[in-house]
């Protein structure tokens, strides 16, 4: 395994905002990397660097090894879909697809085709008159069809229906399974994607929370629910990551519990409860902006 | 060996560049209906409403001594004047625009910008070909029968410039215009509403100064003195060192800037 | 899927459970690593993960260029692996706690019995 990416003491200042602080974190190739946090953590930001769309204040990024600022032997092994993405005034999708295999050299025109027909794109609307959906479902087809080595999906689908949310987990799957490269894909419906994703990075305000593989998170927190005297002997003397309480009831989230705890806590009569990945940054992103009401 | 790296390395690397700076140029004119259609029709439709005028004129003045000054009058129509707005407008797009998509499809700024060029001086030939065509036509029709002036109008060499001058004229024309509207527009994608500002507040300033110092130094017969020696020639050079100015100054503020919502 | 365990462990388990069922019988062809990520909805190195644990038991063999097979005596190794697991997860502690509460030996053969007739 090599790192794709590589990221050393990032920061990036506007102004007096610190948008993206002294961040370090590498992208393994030919993975799926969840970029994950709250609205305006950074996720967007440090994409943006990652792909020369912006300019860093300190720090270095390679991607491929070099400089991606200004860098076309990088930039065009590189797609970027962004929420925000602006297409020309007069532009309709078939435009877009007409151009975009123009700048992406594996540019799969079939896998474009048949998602286009898949999320009922209309091909001749003004893209200004797309509904939210049907714009996200562009960026989608560009993201999936482009084949680009290092593809970055940021938020890539805003308005987007269940179903069709379901049609771009599935494409997205079974092309990287034909065609592996690295996906780097930031969204806050983290439940839904958390079975495809093989590492994970959580940044909250600009800093890194949580680097690690998705399967060493998995029962890397449980949720111990029962009365408050109970919860509270049981859980005494460990990390406590998050705490609920109502009345007599007590809800603590500790770290990861062995078979043998486990049973002990089944003889409490306490319950216990996986913690979702996304419960789990919830919990970590949340518990740092003092969220915490119930104590 | 290490010759030979050197040696065949930046050869591909510039095959790359030319890979990416034909695709953007072609990016600005996917829509022909846009580019080449649309103003080409707008501007018909303006000749064919400045012939009904001239007509109405014809019908209405019958002695031949006020014709020849309605006729007069007519050699400083700003009627054609609106394809070189749509060439601003085209610029300001370009940049407002374009470059974000560019971007989105992974393209530098340094290739944007060349292709971009490069779409404007094509633009500007296809367009100066056009109105040349049409100007030569004009001249030979005598004002398409009526008299008429709208394509040999004084300030693109009048009724007697021969076909090459007036495409140079219209050429450089357009490539001014292109240029200065994707210049202004980069100011305002790198600073927003302040860039303007400054822009537009530091261009009054620079003509009002102009302006009073020629007046404060009678220099007026002086200024017409530099325009009547420069001829369209001459005009033509100084409109192109603003528009080199143009391209240089909006690429480097183009380097640093980054498109935002 | 469980939450509170690696997905690669509970997809190795439901290859073992689809053996042991006979779905997919000894020297059968077993679904690509793809064909399980795309079905399960999980990332293919996941799956590809869940399928090593079986070739590393012995479980699946790969045929170059074909795929993986279930091994012959994989179903017969299984089984006895889940009746030992049975035996520690199950029978020990229905035993220790029918100590504890003082019900004989052969009190707890009749109630298993009363269940397996039922």
């Amino acid at each position: 395994m090599s790192a794709v990416i590589e990221v050393e003491h990032l920061t990036k200042r506007f102004r007096s905002v610190v948008a993206v602080d002294d961040v370090s974190f590498g992208i393994e190739e030919n993975t799926i990397t969840g970029l994950l946090g709250r609205n305006g953590a950074g996720k967007t930001t440090v994409m943006q660097l990652l792909t020369g769309q912006d300019f860093a204040t300190h720090g270095d990024i390679r991607v491929f090894g070099e400089r991606p600022v200004e860098n076309r032997q990088v930039l065009q092994r590189v797609s970027f879909i962004k929420e925000s993405q602006k297409y020309p005034d007069d532009f309709k999708p078939k435009h877009v697809f007409r151009t975009a295999p123009w700048f992406f050299p594996h540019w799969d025109a079939e896998l474009a085709e048949r998602l286009i027909d898949d999320f009922r794109l209309p091909l001749n609307r003004r893209i200004k008159k797309l509904s939210r959906g049907q714009l996200s479902a562009v960026g989608v087809i560009v993201g999936l069809a482009s084949r680009a080595a290092v593809t970055f999906f940021d938020e890539p689908y805003l308005g987007l229906d269940a179903v069709a949310r379901q049609i771009f987990y599935d494409r997205l799957l079974e092309d990287y399974a034909e065609h592996p490269r690295t996906i780097v894909l930031s969204t806050h419906l983290i439940d839904e994607v958390s079975n495809l994703l093989e590492h994970v990075i959580v940044i909250d305000q600009g800093r890194i929370l949580l680097d690690a593989d998705a399967e060493s998170l998995r029962g890397s927190a449980t949720t111990v629910v029962g009365t408050r005297a109970l919860v509270d002997s049981f859980v005494a003397g460990r990390e406590v990551l998050h705490r609920e309480g109502i009345g007599g009831l007590a809800s603590v989230t500790v770290g990861r519990l062995d078979p043998a705890e486990r049973r002990e806590a089944g003889e409490l009569g306490l319950e216990l409860a996986p913690v979702s990945l996304q419960q789990l940054v919830v919990q970590k992103t949340g518990a740092s902006t003092g969220i915490e009401q119930n104590a | 060996m290490t010759a030979l790296d050197t040696s065949t390395r930046p050869a591909s690397a510039a095959a790359h560049g030319a890979g990416r700076i034909l695709p953007v140029a072609r990016l600005h004119v996917v829509n022909r209906l846009q580019v080449l259609v649309v103003p080409a029709l707008i501007l018909l439709f303006i000749l064919a409403v400045n012939m009904v005028i001239w007509w109405l004129i014809l019908r209405s003045i019958t002695d031949p001594a006020d014709r020849a000054d309605a006729q007069e009058g007519l050699q400083y129509s700003g009627a054609s004047f609106y394809v070189f707005v749509y060439a601003v407008v085209i610029g300001v797009q370009a940049v407002a625009y374009a470059f974000p998509y560019a971007l989105g499809m992974s393209v530098t700024r340094r290739d944007f910008w060349l292709g971009s060029a490069l779409a404007f001086v094509g633009l500007s030939a296809v367009y100066s070909a056009f109105i040349t065509l049409l100007a030569v036509i004009e001249q030979l029709t005598n004002g398409w029968g009526l008299g008429g002036r709208m394509f040999t109008v004084l300030y693109f060499g009048g009724a007697d410039a021969p076909w090459y001058e007036r495409f140079l004229l219209f050429f450089a024309a357009f490539l001014f215009c292109f240029f200065v509207g994707a210049m202004v527009s980069t100011l305002y994608q790198r600073w927003r509403v302040n860039g303007m500002l400054v822009f537009f507040a530091g261009l009054t300033v620079l003509v009002l100064g102009g302006i009073v110092l020629t007046t404060l130094t009678d220099s007026w017969p002086a200024v017409g003195a530099f325009f009547v020696a420069a001829g369209p020639g001459g005009l033509v050079a100084w409109s192109l060192v603003i528009t080199a100015l143009a391209a240089v100054v909006g690429f480097v503020v183009l380097r640093r800037s980054t498109p935002k919502n | 899927m469980d939450e509170s365990r690696p997905i690669f462990v509970q997809i190795a388990e439901q290859i073992e459970n689809d053996i042991i069922g006979g779905s997919l019988p000894e020297e059968s062809q077993v679904p690509s690593t793809n064909e399980f990520a795309a079905f399960h909805r999980i990332n293919p190195a996941t799956a590809g993960k869940g399928v090593n644990l079986l070739v590393d038991d012995g479980v699946l063999y790969k045929k170059r260029g074909i795929g993986m097979f279930v091994a012959t005596g994989a179903r017969e190794r299984l089984v006895a692996k889940r009746r030992d697991q049975f035996q520690n997860e199950y029978v020990k502690p229905l035993v220790t706690e029918a100590g504890k509460l003082g019900i004989s030996e052969s009190q707890l053969v009749e109630m298993i019995r009363r269940e397996g007739t039922e």
